[in-house]
C-alpha cells in the first residue's frame, strides 16, 4: 500500500517497472576507470557562489552566463569552498549536542529476526540520485536510513531560538552564528561508513562537489545546493562550516539534513555516472546495507544490517534498526500480497485503504479474533500531502473566478470522505495544512452546495442546462473539464467526484492515466484541473514561491509597468499548478521569502493563505491523519510506540520481530490455540 | 430477395441443428434489447404521470427537481426518480411513476448502511446481481458493457472482413508480382504485436476524446492490425476457384473482373468466410475484455465486462458475486457464439455426414 502510507512526491514521480538487464559491479569494463580527483580539485579551487540577486538576473534572462563567467573569473564573487585552520573557529559559538533530548527506542525491542515485506516494483537503480533514483525503494536506502549530521526529533517538535530540536547523528556537536548565516560542525570521531571508512569533513566537501557536478545528471540537485548554500569552510579532519545566503529562521534545519557522500567511493565518477554506478550499493553511514549477493533482480532485495554498526549503542540510535535482515519481495499485484499476508508469508499490510481495513480484514475477521493479526492505528501530526484538485487558471473558462468557486461548491469531498473513506479522513482546510503554528488557524473549505454552484456558475454566463443536464453558455460552451490523475487507486473516488458534480451542471471529463504521463502532462501545463499531491517533508513551515509566484507560471508574466504581459508563455516544468500570477501575491511570497522573523512570516502565510482562499483554485481535498497496519502478532511496536512525525511504520525503525512469539503464533495455528484480539489506537498525537 | 436453393437449403440445415439456431436466436434477442438497454435498465423512468401530463423521460433531457415540485436541495439538482417514485405512492396524489426493471444506471453509487461498498444480490432493492465495490449496480454495469462488446465486435467483423476479402480476393485473382508484394506486406505487417499498438496509441491520445470516438479509435487500431488473417484464406479459395471452368467461361464471355469476382468467385467462397466469422466475434470480444482488464482499455467509468473482471479478481474472497457475474456472463456469451459458430459450420460444409471432431 505504497499511496497509503507513503504518498507519492510529486515532485518526484514514481514510476518503477521492470528492472534492466544485469549491468552489476561483477562486469567491469575493459578501459581504466575514470579518475575524478584531479576535477574535483580543480572545482574546490575555482568554483564561486553567485549572490542571489545574479541567480534572479540570470534566471529572467538580464544577465548571460557568460558574462557571469567572466565577472567570476575576474574575481568578483567569493570561494564556494574554502580552507582554515581550527583556531578560525569563532571562541563564542554555543555549541549544543541535543543530549537533553529523550531517547525514542524501545528498551524491550528485541535484535534479531527477518522481516519479510513487499514492494511493488524492483527498484531501477541503487544510484541515491540521478535518473530513476527516486522510486518507492529510497526510504530504504537513503532517507529512512542514513543518519544524516542530525535528525530532527520526531515527538520534540517544539521550535526553538536555534530552530527545530535535532539529535544527534554524523554529527557530535553544532552551533549555529545566526548573525553570518552559519552552522558550525563537529563530526563524531567514531563516526564509519558501511565499508569502514571513517566519516570525515572532506566527505562533506566531497557532497556539495557531486550534488554540483552535471555528472550525475540531477538539476534538482545542481541547483539547489548551488543556490541554497554560500560556502562550505574546512578546519580540521572533523570540523567545518557551511554558510547560506540568507538568515532564515530554519538554517539549522538545511545543514543538519545533509548527508557525507563517501568521497573513495565515487572516485570512478564522470560521464558513464548512471551506467557505472547503476547497481552499486552506496556505503552507508546507517544500520543496513544491500550486499550484491542479496540483490535478485525483478524478484527480491534484502537488506541486511551492518556488522558492528559504529552508532548501534549511541542514544536516539539504539534500540532501533532492530531486524537483522529486512526482506523485500516483489509482487505487483497488490491484491496478491494481501493474500501473501493472510498466509503469514509477509509481516505486516498496510491497511489504510478502508477496504482492506473493514473490508478484506475486518475486526471480526478470524484471524483478528483469535488474535494473530493484530490492527494497529498510528496517528501522526505532520504536514499533509496535498491531496487536492488543482485547477488550472490559464485555461479557458477556468480564469473566470467565479467558474472556480462554482467548482469548489460542487466538489463533494465531504461525500467522498463520509461514504467512500467512511468518514476516517478529514477534509484538508487549506494545502498547508500540518505545519503547526504555521497553519492557518480558522480557514475552511468551501462545502458542497449545488445552489451556491449554480447561483457563481450564473455569474460566469453558464445558467441554462443542456440536454444532459450540464450547464451550457449563451455561446454554446458546455461547463465540461478534464479531470486528470495519475492516482489508479483513487479511481474510485474521481467518478463519484464527477457524479456529484454533475448535480450541479458541471462535467467533469476523467482522464486517468500512469504516474509519469499524468506527471507529465501536469508539468506541461496541460491540464484543466488535475488531481494529485506533493509530498511533503516535515519543514518548519510551508513553500510559496513554488506554487504561487508569477515566475513559476509564465516567463515574464507582467510588463515592466505592472500590468500582464500579453505575449506571455506558460512557463512549464514548474510546481505552479494552478498558474497563479499575481503581483500582490508575489510580493508577499517575496517578503516572506526574505523574512528572518518566524512571527512576521506566519502573518504572511495566513494572508496567503487567505488570498489563496479567493482566488478559489485549489480544492482542498482530504488528509489522512494516521496510518494503519496489520501485522502478525510477533511483529512487535513498542508499547508508547506512536511517532509525532512519522509517515509511517517503519520511518524511525522501532518494531522489531519477536522469533520466539512467532513460533508460538505459527504453532497455535495449527493446534488451534488463541490469543486475546488486539485492536488499537496510539492516538497521543491525533489532532482531531 | 431471391436466394440460391442452395443457400437456402444450407439455412434450412442451420435450423435444424437445435443447439446452434437458438443460441443464435438468444444472442440475437439478447443484442437487439441491449440496443434499448435505457429501458430496461436505467435511473430514468418508462413512464411518469404528474398532475394529469404524461412524460417520457428516457430519451428526454435531463429535469431538475422544482419540476416536480420539490424544494429545497432536490430542486436544483436533476431528479432521483426512485426517491420521487417513493414520493409519489407515499402522497397518493394520483402521480405515479413506472420505473424499468432494473431503476439504477450503470454509473450511480449507491450506498449500503451510509458506506458506498459492495453489496449481494437483494431482490428488494433490484440489484439483482449485487453491487461492485463503489456501490454501483452489477446487471447495469454488465448489460451496457455487453452492449458496447457486441456492438465492437460486430463491427470490427465487418470492418476486418471487408478489408481482407477485398485484399485477398485481389491477391489471389491477379497474382504475380502483385500477390507477391502483398503477401510481404502483410507478413512485415502482421508481425507488429498489436496489443503494444494499442497501449501505446491509448496512451497518446487525450482524454478530451469522447467516450464513442476513443471506442472508434480502438476499434481503428484492432481492425488495422488483424485484417491480415482473412487475406490468407480468402487468396488461396480465390486462386483455387480463379482456375475453375466457370471462372474461365465468364471470362470468355466478356465478363469483367469485378463482376467475376464479387458474382462468381465470392459466392463460392462463402462457406470460408461464414464459418470464420464467429470466431472474430469471439476474437473481438476476448480482445476487449482483455484490455479492460489489463487497464488499457475503455475509460473509466465506463462499464465493461473487463472492468468488472479485474474488480472481481480483486476481491475475490470479500465479494464474490462480482465475479461471479462478470465469469459467467463472459462464458455464457462466448459459448452462445461458439454454438453459433459450430452450426454455421455444419450447415455449410457440403458433406452434410461427416461430423467435426
Amino acid at each position: 500500500m505504497k499511496i497509503a502510507y507513503r504518498p507519492l512526491l510529486a515532485a518526484v514521480v514514481i514510476a518503477l517497472a521492470g528492472c534492466g538487464q544485469d549491468s552489476g559491479p561483477a562486469e567491469k569494463s575493459a578501459e581504466p576507470a575514470p579518475d575524478i580527483t584531479a576535477e574535483m580539485q580543480e572545482h574546490y579551487r575555482t568554483k564561486v557562489s553567485l549572490p542571489p540577486e545574479i541567480w534572479e538576473a540570470l534566471e529572467k534572462g538580464q544577465i548571460t552566463q557568460e558574462e557571469v563567467d567572466a565577472r567570476a573569473a575576474a574575481g568578483e564573487f567569493p570561494r564556494f569552498f574554502r580552507f582554515a585552520t581550527p583556531a578560525d573557529i569563532p571562541g563564542d559559538l554555543d555549541w549544543e549536542d541535543g543530549s537533553d533530548l529523550p531517547d525514542f527506542g524501545s528498551p524491550e525491542a528485541k535484535k534479531g529476526g527477518t522481516f519479510y515485506t513487499w514492494i511493488q516494483d524492483f527498484p531501477r537503480t541503487l544510484r541515491r540520485f540521478g535518473p530513476d533514483a527516486n522510486g518507492g525503494f529510497r526510504p530504504f536506502i537513503l532517507d529512512d536510513v542514513v543518519m544524516q549530521l542530525g535528525r530532527r526529533h520526531p515527538n520534540d517538535t517544539s521550535i526553538t531560538e536555534t530552530g527545530f530540536r535535532y539529535f544527534p547523528g554524523i554529527a557530535r556537536e553544532w552551533a549555529l552564528d545566526k548573525e553570518n548565516a552559519t552552522v558550525y560542525v563537529r563530526i563524531d570521531p567514531e563516526a564509519r561508513f558501511s565499508d569502514g571508512e571513517p566519516i570525515t569533513a572532506d566527505d562533506m566537501l566531497f557532497m556539495f562537489f557531486l550534488y554540483q557536478s552535471p555528472h550525475i545528471r540531477a538539476p534538482w540537485y545542481n541547483n539547489w545546493y548551488n543556490r541554497k548554500y554560500t560556502s562550505i569552510t574546512k578546519y580540521d579532519e572533523l570540523t567545518f562550516s557551511i554558510t547560506q545566503p540568507e538568515v532564515r529562521p530554519d538554517l539549522l534545519f538545511k545543514v543538519m539534513e545533509l548527508e557525507p557522500l563517501p568521497e573513495h567511493f565515487y572516485r570512478e565518477l564522470g560521464e558513464d555516472y548512471v551506467e557505472r554506478y547503476q547497481w552499486r550499493f552506496v556505503p552507508t553511514s546507517g544500520a543496513y546495507e544491500v550486499r550484491p549477493e542479496n540483490l535478485k533482480k525483478g524478484q527480491s532485495i534484502t537488506l541486511t544490517r551492518v556488522k558492528d554498526w559504529w552508532a548501534k549503542d549511541k542514544k536516539f540510535w539504539r534500540n532501533r534498526y532492530n531486524f537483522d535482515r529486512l526482506h523485500f519481495t516483489v509482487i505487483r499485484d497488490i491484491p496478491k500480497a494481501f493474500e501473501s499476508f493472510r498466509k503469514g508469508e509477509l509481516d505486516r499490510f498496510g491497511g489504510t485503504l478502508p477496504e482492506y481495513w473493514y473490508e478484506k480484514m475486518p475486526d471480526g475477521a478470524e484471524e483478528v479474533q483469535k488474535g494473530y493479526v493484530h490492527k494497529s492505528v498510528f496517528y501522526n501530526d505532520r504536514p499533509r500531502p496535498t491531496y487536492g484538485l488543482w485547477i488550472n487558471e490559464a485555461r479557458p473558462l477556468l480564469d473566470n473566478r467565479d467558474v472556480r468557486v462554482g467548482i469548489q461548491h460542487a466538489t463533494n469531498w465531504d461525500l467522498v470522505i463520509e461514504k467512500y473513506f467512511r468518514g476516517d479522513y478529514q477534509r484538508m482546510r487549506t494545502n498547508s495544512d500540518g505545519y503547526g503554528e504555521f497553519t492557518h488557524p480558522t480557514l475552511q473549505p468551501r462545502g458542497y452546495s449545488v445552489d451556491k454552484a449554480l447561483e457563481h456558475f450564473a455569474k460566469a454566463g453558464f445558467v441554462n442546462r443542456g440536454a444532459d443536464g450540464i450547464l451550457v453558455n449563451e455561446a454554446g460552451e458546455r461547463l465540461s473539464f478534464t479531470l486528470t490523475t495519475g492516482y489508479q487507486n483513487f479511481r474510485d473516488v474521481l467518478t463519484i467526484l464527477a457524479e456529484e458534480a454533475a448535480k450541479a451542471g458541471l462535467e467533469y471529463r476523467l482522464e486517468i492515466l500512469d504516474q509519469t504521463a499524468s506527471w507529465k502532462k501536469v508539468q506541461e501545463k496541460k491540464h484543466d484541473i488535475a488531481f494529485t499531491a506533493f509530498a511533503v517533508s516535515a519543514e518548519m513551515y510551508p513553500r510559496y514561491w513554488d506554487f504561487g509566484h508569477s515566475v513559476n507560471a509564465y516567463d515574464r508574466a507582467f510588463l515592466p509597468d505592472g500590468s500582464p504581459n500579453p505575449d506571455r508563455k506558460l512557463k512549464t516544468q514548474t510546481n505552479n499548478l494552478q498558474s497563479l500570477a499575481y503581483p500582490e501575491l508575489d510580493a508577499m511570497i517575496e517578503a516572506y521569502r526574505a523574512s528572518s522573523d518566524a512571527e512576521e512570516m506566519k502573518e504572511l502565510a495566513f494572508k496567503m493563505e487567505e488570498f489563496l482562499y479567493e482566488d478559489a483554485s485549489f480544492v482542498p481535498g482530504f488528509v489522512i491523519p494516521f496510518y494503519r497496519v496489520l501485522h502478525w502478532r510477533w511483529f512487535r511496536f513498542p508499547d508508547e510506540f506512536d511517532v509525532k512525525l512519522s509517515r509511517g511504520p517503519d520511518q524511525y525503525f522501532l518494531s522489531w520481530i519477536d522469533t520466539e512469539m512467532k513460533k508460538e503464533t505459527l504453532e497455535a495455528r495449527k493446534s488451534g490455540k488463541t490469543f486475546p484480539p488486539v485492536i488499537r489506537d496510539y492516538d497521543q498525537y491525533r489532532t482531531n | 430477395m431471391r436466394l440460391n436453393p442452395l443457400t437456402i437449403r444450407k439455412l434450412r440445415r442451420f435450423r435444424e441443428i437445435k443447439r446452434g439456431y437458438y443460441s443464435f436466436l438468444i444472442l440475437t434477442v439478447l443484442t437487439l434489447l441491449s440496443l434499448c438497454a435505457e429501458l430496461l435498465i436505467n435511473d430514468k423512468p418508462l413512464l411518469i404521470s404528474y398532475q394529469g401530463e404524461l412524460m417520457f423521460p428516457t430519451y428526454s433531457s435531463v429535469k431538475l427537481g422544482h419540476e416536480f415540485g420539490l424544494e429545497g436541495d432536490a430542486a436544483n439538482i436533476p431528479v432521483n426518480y426512485r426517491a420521487l417514485a417513493e414520493r409519489f405512492s407515499a402522497e397518493a396524489d394520483g402521480n405515479s411513476i413506472i420505473m424499468p426493471p432494473v431503476p439504477y444506471n450503470p454509473y450511480e453509487n449507491t450506498e449500503v448502511e451510509g458506506i458506498f461498498r459492495a453489496a449481494p444480490p437483494d431482490l428488494a432493492k433490484k440489484h439483482y446481481l449485487g453491487t461492485d465495490t463503489t456501490g454501483r449496480d452489477i446487471l447495469a454495469r454488465l448489460f451496457y458493457g455487453f452492449r458496447t462488446a457486441i456492438l465492437f465486435a460486430i463491427a470490427f467483423t465487418v470492418l476486418t472482413y471487408l478489408i481482407g476479402i477485398a485484399l485477398g480476393c485481389m491477391m489471389g485473382y491477379f497474382g504475380g508480382l502483385f500477390d507477391l508484394l502483398f503477401q510481404r506486406i502483410i507478413e512485415i505487417w502482421s508481425n507488429i504485436p498489436f496489443l503494444y499498438m494499442v497501449i501505446i496509441v491509448f496512451s497518446v491520445i487525450p482524454a478530451t476524446f469522447s467516450i464513442p470516438v476513443r471506442i472508434t479509435i480502438l476499434l481503428v487500431i484492432m481492425v488495422l492490425f488483424s485484417w491480415t488473417f482473412m487475406t490468407y484464406y480468402m487468396r488461396t479459395e480465390t486462386y483455387r476457384e480463379k482456375a475453375r471452368d466457370y471462372a474461365l467461361a465468364a471470362r470468355v464471355l466478356g465478363a469483367s473482373t469485378s463482376r467475376i469476382i464479387f458474382r462468381h468467385i465470392l459466392p463460392n467462397t462463402i462457406s470460408t468466410i461464414v464459418t470464420f466469422i464467429p470466431f472474430t466475434v469471439v476474437a473481438a470480444i476476448t480482445a476487449i475484455t482483455a484490455l479492460d482488464f489489463l487497464g488499457w482499455g475503455l475509460p473509466p467509468p465506463t462499464p465493461s465486462i473487463g472492468e468488472l473482471l479485474k474488480q472481481g479478481t480483486a476481491n475475490l474472497t470479500t465479494a464474490p458475486w462480482i465475479v461471479t457475474s462478470a465469469f459467467v456472463a463472459l462464458v455464457v456469451i462466448l459459448t452462445l457464439v461458439t454454438f453459433i459458430g459450430e452450426a454455421i459450420r455444419e450447415a455449410f460444409d457440403p458433406k452434410k455426414f461427416t461430423i467435426y471432431r
